[in-house]
């Protein structure tokens, strides 16, 4: 919860700039002609941010969409209307990513469990408590390049886990060649080097949560099932959302260092993401505004998942 | 009492079993690094017998790690002081000042929070290449500097506005202007939050793939996490040097990590709380 020492966070945007004190900011002592440089400071101030953020990245976002609706190659800069889109949804290989992103809004609820019970027994004091929250958390500190290729090394199918496998008897997984595994595989190494972050903030989230609650509920003896039901959950109900918001985001946008480094897109294109598709047809096909139009679809396809969610959690919270 | 005792070491052992999945791949990579090519296609798993640094003498020279570690320590270092400055200088504006249009500009910031790289890479990078910063580095620095300034204004905005505006009123009765509220006020007392942020951003960038690889297209411009993708081809057959490579690579990583635990995991939260 806290970013340092005081002065403490407050909790929310909304007081920015007005709280604290009407106008005390603009120097009423001081010469106040429309155009004196502390008049400009406020501009002055803001100009480079307000800049670089038009610039390379709202600007863009506008510019995409529209550059989606031209064409490539021959074509290049002529308006093609939705040829692009037609062409993206008669592709399989795109079809493929977006089912994989199904697959991962299916897996969601136990990207964000494992990470929230964890807390829960962190919080409730289990031995070893503060160990098991900082080696937790390093993982989520290393590059997915890292992550993915150590595991590329425990993962091979002559590697150290196969091997381990084989000690138990049970046959060699090919965990990143097989068309049907590779991707939970990848998703697999993805939650195990991103849980931590969840961790951390369902501990902030805890921080909030009144103890009295938890005595109460162990005195009358409630089992753990029980307190994770009727006091935990209710009671993180807007961390939870924040965090299936922050992990399906992130399971959309930051896994391509780990398909880049783990199986490129394979076996059979069974491991494509949208963003890895657009980065193939931008930078390896060459083909900038077809990748705009999937671009766009990626951007949609999150927009609609986020509000799903935020949604559906709202409605569940309401319940309890 | 006693029963609950005993179910919390029932939790405790899987948990002591999940940390230690979680340090071992790296401690597995770690004694790769040591092995000798033989020693380790014979036993992946005994511990290499001595410290050997010859693999990480030869991923380090060799394979052009060298240069790529300096590539990113110009791009990182480079993108964190650029996004502090500019991040300090909006965040106190949009904190502490009144001016038309601030409301706007700073829901355009948090707008720009949930604008994902991959949605606008596209026509960023053509943007980027029309203005001939591709393969440059202040391109990958304004790359950096454009991907991570919504979250750092954001950050920094919200933790100023938790200074007093007594403290800002004083400083001016004794003459300071804006700017000298800035320099004398804001910027010393902003330090526990650039410190986090800046850690913060410098792991973000240090461990980009996805931006260098679309502004730095030549080979002697990769950045580190570029240069690791491409010794898995190099060394296929070589895991320990291998190895070496990505235990170079991570090391930073480790050791800001080591002294800096707290407050990356306070900077995380900070963003998470008001996100």
């Amino acid at each position: 919860m806290r970013l340092g020492d005081p002065p403490p966070l407050s909790a929310r945007p909304a007081p920015l700039g007005r709280a604290d004190g009407a106008g005390h900011a603009r120097g009423k002592t001081r010469r106040a002609g429309p155009l004196s440089g502390e008049r400009l400071s406020p501009f002055v101030l803001m100009a480079p941010a307000v800049l670089v953020i038009v610039l390379f990245r709202l600007w863009p976002l506008l510019l995409g969409v529209n550059f989606s609706l031209t064409g490539d190659g021959d074509r290049n800069g002529v308006a093609v209307g939705l040829d692009n889109y037609v062409e993206l949804f008669a592709d399989p290989l795109f079809l493929g990513s977006l089912r994989n992103v199904g697959w991962l809004v299916l897996l969601l609820p136990v990207a964000v469990a494992i990470p929230g019970l964890l807390a829960t027994f962190i919080h409730l004091r289990v031995p070893g408590h503060r160990f098991h929250r900082s080696v937790y958390f390093f993982p989520a500190v290393l590059s997915p390049v890292i992550v993915g290729s150590i595991f590329n090394l425990l993962l091979a199918f002559d590697g150290p886990l196969n091997r381990v496998l084989g000690v138990l008897g049970l046959g060699p997984v090919d965990w990143l060649g097989d068309s049907h595994v590779a991707m939970f595989t990848v998703v697999g190494v993805h939650v195990w080097a991103t849980f931590g972050m969840a961790l951390v903030v369902f501990l902030s989230g805890f921080a909030t949560l009144d103890p009295a609650l938890l005595d109460a509920a162990r005195s009358d003896g409630a089992t753990l099932a029980q307190v994770i039901r009727h006091v935990i959950v209710p009671g993180l109900s807007r961390t939870i959302q924040f965090v299936s918001v922050t992990t399906m985001i992130g399971m959309l946008t930051s896994m391509f260092g780990l398909i880049y480094v783990m199986t490129s897109g394979g076996p059979g294109g069974s491991t494509y993401l949208p963003e890895y598709y657009i980065w193939i047809q931008q930078g390896q096909m060459n083909r900038p505004a077809f990748a705009s139009a999937a671009s766009t679809v990626l951007f949609l396809v999150m927009l609609i998942v986020g509000l799903a969610q935020v949604s559906f959690l709202r409605r569940t919270g309401r319940e309890d | 009492m006693r029963g609950a005792r005993i179910s919390r070491w029932l939790i405790a052992a899987p948990m002591a079993l999940l940390a230690l999945a979680t340090i071992y791949p790296l401690l597995f990579t770690a004694n790769a690094a040591m092995k000798t090519r033989r020693d380790y296609v014979l036993d992946r798993f005994s511990l290499a017998d001595t410290l050997r640094w010859d693999n990480v003498a030869t991923a380090w020279t060799g394979a052009g790690t060298a240069r790529y570690f300096l590539n990113s320590v110009i791009a990182v270092s480079g993108a964190v002081a650029l996004l502090l400055l500019f991040g300090s200088m909006a965040g106190f504006a949009l904190s502490h000042l009144r001016f038309r249009g601030s409301r706007a500009l700073l829901l355009g910031c948090l707008a720009a929070l949930f604008v994902p790289f991959q949605v606008i890479m596209v026509p960023l990078v053509r943007t980027m290449a029309d203005t001939g910063l591709v393969d440059t580095y202040p391109g990958l620095v304004l790359a950096y500097v454009a991907q991570f300034l919504p979250f750092t204004v954001y950050l920094m905005a919200s933790y100023y506005s938790a200074i007093p505006a007594e403290l800002v009123d004083a400083a001016r009765i004794d003459g300071n202007t804006t700017y000298g509220v800035y320099l004398r006020i804001m910027l010393p007392l902003g330090r526990p939050a650039l410190l986090s942020v800046g850690l913060l951003n410098a792991l973000f960038c240090w461990n980009d793939v996805l931006i260098a690889l679309l502004m730095m297209p030549s080979a002697e411009h990769r950045t580190l996490m570029v240069g690791v993708t491409s010794l898995r081809g190099q060394y296929s057959a070589d895991i320990p040097t291998f190895a070496s490579g990505v235990l170079i690579a991570a090391l930073p990583v480790l050791a800001v990590y080591l002294f800096f635990q707290r407050r990356i995991a306070d900077a995380v939260t900070a963003g998470s709380t008001k996100g």
